[in-house]
């Protein structure tokens, strides 16, 4: 990790330490001389112990290493610098006597990025390092970039979370009030106010699924989707959302149904968010049939696994469009048969909470008409 | 049979209250108590013993879990069914873990809520939870 100081001056262009490791006085000297002029300060290390030191102590830009050093040698420092400092530590370019010998390759392996062989030229000394000070500073640049935009995203998802949460309540409490006023329950209304009415209560229904949908996608993308598995009983559960969406459809007049199979087994999932799913599924299906359709639901055990699937009466989804269906904002080109809103959400919420149980969903068109959506969660 | 006993509706959103308010009179002639923040809720439940308390989970000051474990201080028999937004399952599993008869999502459709209900102060009648 890099530190702060040393980011800063890198960002700004002021990667100006080096460290000069070599037991020779002389070697050291020719080095520094070839630095100063340059503007670089050079710190002069005599072993690979005071080496290490003195990297902690100056955190500098760059280490020309020796490789020939009493006691531990430069592969060594250059590998405990690798191990202390990770990927932030600053570039090590060795200097051998024997340059194209294994020393090279053994150099490079212990995670140098250059070498330098004596005796030093200094031309050649300086181009490299101005090369690797550069990729470095590029570097940290692109961390810097990288971690901005990371925040920037938990910032974004973060927002989002807060907005649709904040929303969702006085959304409930409108689209509920409007449904109240309209079934008469504080008095009878006029045409043209039950029109008006209406018009109130499909933008809040439409606006509540919205937010709803988008509270997801900010839990899923903050990595806080959390399954809480329990054992449940699947038709149980299926019924109880059958219930439910039956109350949509019949304005419609569509109907869902549940075929008839053989009681599936109690199975280990997480019920609310399984329940989510086939609210979505079902919801889609009445959704993309024509009125008066009828959607069958099947729930069975097979082999140990549990599968549901959801038929609808729609047109299908075309063979071009498959890749789209359970990607985020992938609306396909099919549209809703009733005037319904569509997000182009639900069904990759869908996708990420049966992967999230390790499952797959897959949609198929039928050989007659619509579609089967159907999803597997494993024992 | 209609439902002519007495509800506690605790939550501090006005709109969720009036809502709720109204979707519960469809359970038949209840009488209906509001409180907006958890003392309210503690107070009117000592002075009405309530047969049926609706508990939002996210109120400020004193918590959903809070106020529940206050009304089961005072009547350990008493059915409360918490009203949630976020289905924020460890605290849902905590209130029922500590006595609570069920939960309802405020965004349900008015009428699962209704059936919800019924089934609750149906089964419920005196009967002491097992």
């Amino acid at each position: 990790m890099p530190a702060p100081a040393a980011t800063a001056s890198l960002l700004e262009g002021r990667s100006r330490k080096i460290l000069v490791v070599d037991d020779d006085r002389l070697n050291r000297r020719i080095l520094s001389r070839i630095l100063l002029p340059e503007g670089f300060e050079a710190i002069e290390a005599d072993s690979g112990e005071n080496a290490l030191e003195l990297y902690a102590q100056k955190n500098p830009d760059l280490v020309l290493l020796d490789v020939m050093l009493p006691g531990m040698d430069g592969f060594a420092v250059c590998r405990e610098l690798r191990t202390r400092y990770g990927a932030g530590a600053a570039p090590v370019i060795f200097i051998t006597a024997k340059a194209g010998s294994d020393d090279v390759v053994e150099g490079l392996a212990a995670g140098g990025v250059d070498y330098l062989p004596k005796p030093i030229r200094a031309k050649e000394a300086l181009a490299r390092i101005h090369t690797h000070l550069q990729i470095r500073q590029l570097l940290a640049e692109q961390r810097l970039l990288v971690e901005q935009l990371s925040n920037a995203n938990t910032a974004k998802n973060r927002f989002l979370g807060m907005a649709a949460h904040d929303l969702r309540n006085p959304l409930a409490a409108i689209r509920g009030l409007a449904e109240l006023l309209r079934d008469g329950v504080v008095g009878t209304l006029t045409h043209d106010q039950l029109d008006l009415l209406e018009t109130i209560h499909t933008a809040s229904k439409q606006m509540l699924v919205l937010v709803n949908e988008l509270l997801d996608v900010a839990t899923i993308e903050a990595g806080e989707l959390k399954i809480y598995p329990d054992t449940v009983d699947p038709l149980d559960l299926v019924e109880k959302a059958v219930y439910v969406a039956n109350i949509e459809a019949t304005t419609k007049k569509t109907k869902i149904a549940i075929v008839p199979h053989e009681r599936p087994q109690p199975h280990v999932f997480d019920p609310n968010k399984i329940r989510q799913v086939v609210d979505n599924l079902l919801s889609n299906a009445v959704k993309y049939s024509p009125p008066g359709s009828t959607v069958q639901v099947e729930v069975e055990s097979v082999a140990g696994s549990i599968v549901f699937a959801v038929r609808d009466q729609g047109p299908g989804i075309p063979e071009s469009e498959h890749g789209k269906l359970f990607k985020d904002f992938g609306r396909t080109s099919v549209q809703p048969t009733g005037g319904e809103k569509s997000t182009g959400l639900g069904l990759a919420i869908c996708r990420k909470i049966v992967e999230a149980h390790r499952g797959t969903i897959t949609a198929e068109n039928q050989p007659e008409r619509g579609c089967v959506f159907r999803f597997t969660l494993p024992s | 049979m209609p439902f002519t006993g007495k509800i506690l509706l605790v939550d501090d959103e006005a709109h969720i209250r009036k809502y709720v308010g109204l979707v519960v009179r469809g359970l038949g002639a209840p009488v209906i108590f509001e409180a907006s923040s958890g003392e309210q809720a503690l107070a009117l439940y000592a002075q009405e013993s309530p047969d049926l308390v609706l508990l939002d989970v996210n109120l400020p000051g004193m918590t959903g879990v809070q106020i529940l474990s206050g009304i089961l201080a005072q009547d350990p028999d008493a059915l409360v069914v918490m009203l949630t937004s976020l289905a924020n399952r460890q605290t849902i599993e905590e209130c029922l873990r500590l006595g609570a008869a069920s939960y309802i999502r405020k965004d349900t459709p008015k009428e699962a809520i209704l059936a919800e209900l019924s089934a609750i102060v149906s089964d419920s009648p005196n009967d002491p939870a097992p």
